[in-house]
């Protein structure tokens, strides 16, 4: 049997990829930081490290409820609805991927801080932005597109239009529709969304500190990076390490019993070849709530980060007398344009490789997939700068000052943001597909190639796009892994700076912002001439 | 190879481990092909003129590192310095990563503050010898394997325009200034900790200092920048700073205003030292006396910081007394320090 063959193939990649990427370095990783004995764990976990991991724990757990409850409303309204400016708005949803999370709490103390953008105009100002109401909100919106793909991902791989009108039909309230034939064929992707959402709010730094510290409020991963400054004396470093470890063990551990609750059988039937849009119209107050949302919580950070990366100097108000576009040029010079080449490079060859290593760990069985998507947020959950160390102790000495290392732990990093969007889509895609394919003569490179990619394109496209912004924004990694010539263009923009200039990394965000757009751009050119592999953008 | 894998390709599904090490493959191509991480043959006894690849961690600001490199090419033209630099937290897990998997890969250090640098000298990783102008450095500022090479003054910053500014730290428990103003958190880089350092163990100040700081509703920012954007902006009155980044946010225009503090700023030194498994001692050798020679003393200057030989003028301007926290005493008190203050401001 050809398929058994190539599954036991796959399971042997998985492994070893499991192997290479996450268990040995991790492993290595936790010898040195458990080597004292439990005691330095039992001391992170106990005083005012308790605190630490209770914040973390609540702050992750609400932005991935809300994160969840706006994304799955957003792809509601404009996959299942024939809503006015659908790619409009489905660009909007998306804006919040394209700024990265070390400027994302700055691009909104910027818009509705106390003396941001909504004080200067109309004297008003978000209250509580300041602590950790404000730190979910942040970051529920960065988590949205996020949530946002995957469902899109997940709902286009079946065509549910069919059911839900079957359902209407039938006498089903739209409600009761959604409730009983929508949500739960979504599952798997809202699972698939969810654990993601979860281990990235447990991960973010940039917006805690930012937002929290000024409220004396900690989460691990600000109590992970202080002791990391302090990473020289070696009971600091072991902190560091052992709070990380507890943070996967955390994290993971939710992320698994989650993972198993949506591994229970999701119902299968057959795919549809009507049109795929359904012909509801959108009511005109979701519409308006949509825009207004997207508007508040999108377009004016947004906005507010551009007008700070066209400012002369940090404090001057954005009037036209004050405003340069020097900022980019001291951004953008020869060393920096050199390093972007290396930024593309390393986002492009991991966003393939994560793509591969989802596609070969889904080919190896939907019986164990809920276990191995938990076990891929393991490296995931690791803080990036820890992740860097341990790769270091892993490979440092064979791999140093290439893009290669680098490449390794991206991979590592981002493999589950890969990984994940298929597996929530293949979830749903039916074997009895690939059968009849079989069955009808086709062979299983070609049942593979006609039937199950071109179905699971969408979700290969959001896993693609995922894992390739997060790498090209990336830093914490790749700013203790550089070498010589292999510097990222966000590593050498933000060592180039003085100590923080915020003029400066707006600048930069906005760089990295028009990359990201300028490769979308590309994207959709191809897209054009390849209309399967439209994924979302499309 | 690929000729391999694009055979088997043609009859196997796309979903095969060797994609994946294909994959791989691709990812370890693109690496860089130079193999020459650290070359410089040994000088056997004998110390030559200095040549080869130099590597160099630091954390001391881009510019600094730059003007100071490009002046020692012109003296040493046949040294290629490779810089590793990024902000203490990263370089120090860098540097934890290597030294638990063999030995630091570069031939020197050049830190921010002298934290860091006095752990890894306690663990014996530095040369012990003596640099050509080493007793150009004030006594406090170095020890027999790391010596001073500038200087980052703690100053106080305000609004443009106020009628009573702070004049000295303890203005900043003022009334007048209750709820505006921004500190550093200690907690997330060595300079805000030395000012902890120094106001903990300093007469008439304490942990007490924090004390009433925060009783004056003073707000704690994620770091030194904060505190000059929110000054800038208008949310603080006044903060914490360095004087480097000070001038040079006014100098760019921000609505700032710097004072020296009249007790005296609390200055910092950044130590540089050569690790005790460099590859190339003579070339490391040769830019540690070079940067406390007269030309890389003007050359840090050139770049705003102040020197640490107080005989090489060109630095920014010192406008008042300066005062430092005893640094070997603060040495192993990090966490018992951070947990007080902490205890104080949250966190």
């Amino acid at each position: 049997m050809a398929e058994r063959r190539w599954r036991l193939a796959a399971w042997g990649g998985v492994l070893a990829a499991l192997g290479l990427l996450a268990a040995w370095p991790l492993a290595r990783l936790a010898a040195e930081g458990l080597g004292s004995g439990l005691g330095a764990l039992v001391g992170g976990i106990g005083g005012p490290g308790a605190g630490a991991i209770v914040n973390s724990l609540w702050v992750s757990l609400a932005v991935t409820g809300l994160a969840l409850a706006a994304g799955l409303a957003a792809a509601m309204l404009t996959e299942r609805s024939a809503v006015a400016g659908r790619s409009a708005l489905r660009l909007a949803i998306l804006a919040p991927l394209v700024i990265p999370d070390f400027v994302s709490a700055m691009s909104w103390t910027r818009a509705y801080g106390p003396v941001g953008l909504s004080h200067r105009l109309l004297g008003v100002e978000l209250p509580g932005l300041i602590g950790p109401a404000g730190i979910v909100v942040v970051l529920a919106v960065g988590a949205v597109p996020l949530a946002y793909l995957i469902l899109v991902g997940g709902m286009r791989v079946r065509a549910e239009p069919d059911l839900e009108r079957a359902a209407r039909a039938s006498g089903a309230g739209s409600w009761t529709a959604f409730r009983t034939v929508t949500l739960p064929l979504l599952w798997p992707a809202l699972v698939a969304a969810g654990g993601l959402v979860f281990v990235t709010s447990m991960n973010a730094f940039g917006t805690p500190a930012v937002l929290g510290r000024p409220a004396g409020f900690s989460t691990m991963t600000t109590r992970i990076y202080g002791d990391l400054a302090f990473a020289s004396s070696d009971e600091a470093f072991r902190r560091v390490i052992s709070l990380s470890v507890l943070m996967v063990v955390v994290a993971v551990s939710i992320v698994g019993v989650v993972d198993r609750l949506g591994g229970r059988a999701v119902p299968r039937t057959g795919v549809s070849t009507g049109p795929r849009a359904s012909a509801g119209r959108a009511p005109w107050w979701a519409t308006t709530v949509a825009w207004t949302v997207v508007t508040l919580a999108v377009l004016v950070p947004l906005a507010a980060l551009v007008l700070t990366a066209l400012t002369r100097a940090v404090g001057l108000a954005p009037v036209p007398a004050n405003l340069t576009v020097a900022n980019f040029g001291r951004a953008l010079d020869a060393r920096a344009l050199g390093d972007l080449g290396n930024s593309v490079l390393l986002a492009a060859g991991t966003a393939v490789a994560a793509v591969v290593l989802g596609l070969v760990a889904t080919a190896a069985g939907s019986r164990w997939r809920p276990r191995l998507n938990s076990v891929v947020t393991l490296t995931f959950a690791v803080p990036g700068s820890v992740l860097a160390v341990a790769m270091l102790l892993a490979y440092g000495s064979a791999l140093r000052d290439t893009l290669a290392i680098i490449g390794v732990a991206y991979l590592a990093k981002l493999w589950a943001l890969g990984q994940r969007p298929i597996s929530g889509a293949a979830d749903r895609l039916s074997g009895d597909l690939l059968y009849a394919a079989r069955a009808s003569g086709a062979s299983l490179l070609t049942a593979v190639r006609t039937v199950v990619l071109p179905l699971l394109a969408p979700a290969i496209a959001a896993g693609a796009i995922l894992v390739f912004v997060f790498a090209l924004h990336e830093v914490t990694i790749s700013i203790l892994l550089y070498g010589p010539r292999t510097a990222t263009l966000a590593v050498t923009i933000l060592n180039l700076q003085q100590v923080g200039d915020p003029v400066l990394t707006s600048a930069l965000a906005v760089v990295l912002t028009a990359v990201v757009a300028l490769l979308a751009g590309l994207l959709l050119l191809v897209v054009r001439r390849w209309p399967w592999a439209g994924g979302v953008l499309g | 190879m690929t000729a391999r894998v694009r055979a088997r390709r043609s009859r196997a599904p796309r979903l095969c481990p060797l994609a994946l090490l294909a994959a791989l493959a691709l990812l370890a191509a693109c690496a860089p092909v130079s193999g020459t991480p650290v070359s410089a043959p040994a000088v056997g006894g004998s110390p030559g003129p200095p040549r080869g690849t130099l590597r160099l961690y630091s954390s001391v600001t881009q510019d600094t590192i730059d003007a100071v490199i490009a002046a020692y090419n012109r003296q040493f033209p046949d040294v290629s310095v490779e810089v590793f630099r990024a902000p203490t937290g990263q370089l120090d897990g860098r540097i934890a990563g290597e030294l638990r998997s063999g030995a630091v890969q570069a031939d020197l250090l050049w830190a921010t503050d002298p934290l860091s640098t006095q752990s890894y000298a306690a663990k014996d990783l530095f040369r012990a010898w003596t640099p050509a102008e080493a007793t150009s450095v004030p006594a406090a500022d170095r020890s027999n394997v790391f010596w001073g090479t500038r200087l980052l003054n703690m100053v106080i910053v305000h609004a443009p325009g106020m009628a009573n500014p702070p004049r000295d730290w303890h203005d900043l428990t003022d009334a007048s200034l209750a709820g505006r103003v921004a500190i550093p958190d200690p907690g997330f880089a060595g300079s805000a900790f030395g000012a902890l350092g120094y106001f903990a163990t300093a007469d008439g100040y304490g942990m007490d200092y924090y004390r009433a700081l925060k009783a004056n509703g003073a707000v704690q920012v994620q770091s030194i920048a904060d505190t000059l954007t929110g000054v800038a902006e208008g949310q603080f009155l006044a903060g914490i700073t360095l004087d480097k980044s000070a001038r040079d946010a006014i100098a760019a225009g921000s609505p700032l205003e710097m004072t020296w503090p009249v007790s005296g700023a609390i200055a910092i030194y950044s130590p540089i030292a050569v690790w005790k498994d460099a590859q190339n001692v003579v070339a490391a050798q040769s830019f540690v006396d070079f940067v406390l020679s007269e030309d890389g003393q003007a050359a840090v200057a050139g770049t705003g910081w102040q020197p640490i030989r107080a005989d090489v003028s060109g630095g920014p301007a010192v406008d008042g007394p300066q005062v430092a926290p005893d640094w070997a005493a603060l040495f192993d008190r990090q966490d018992a320090l951070l947990t007080e203050y902490r205890s104080i401001f949250g966190g």
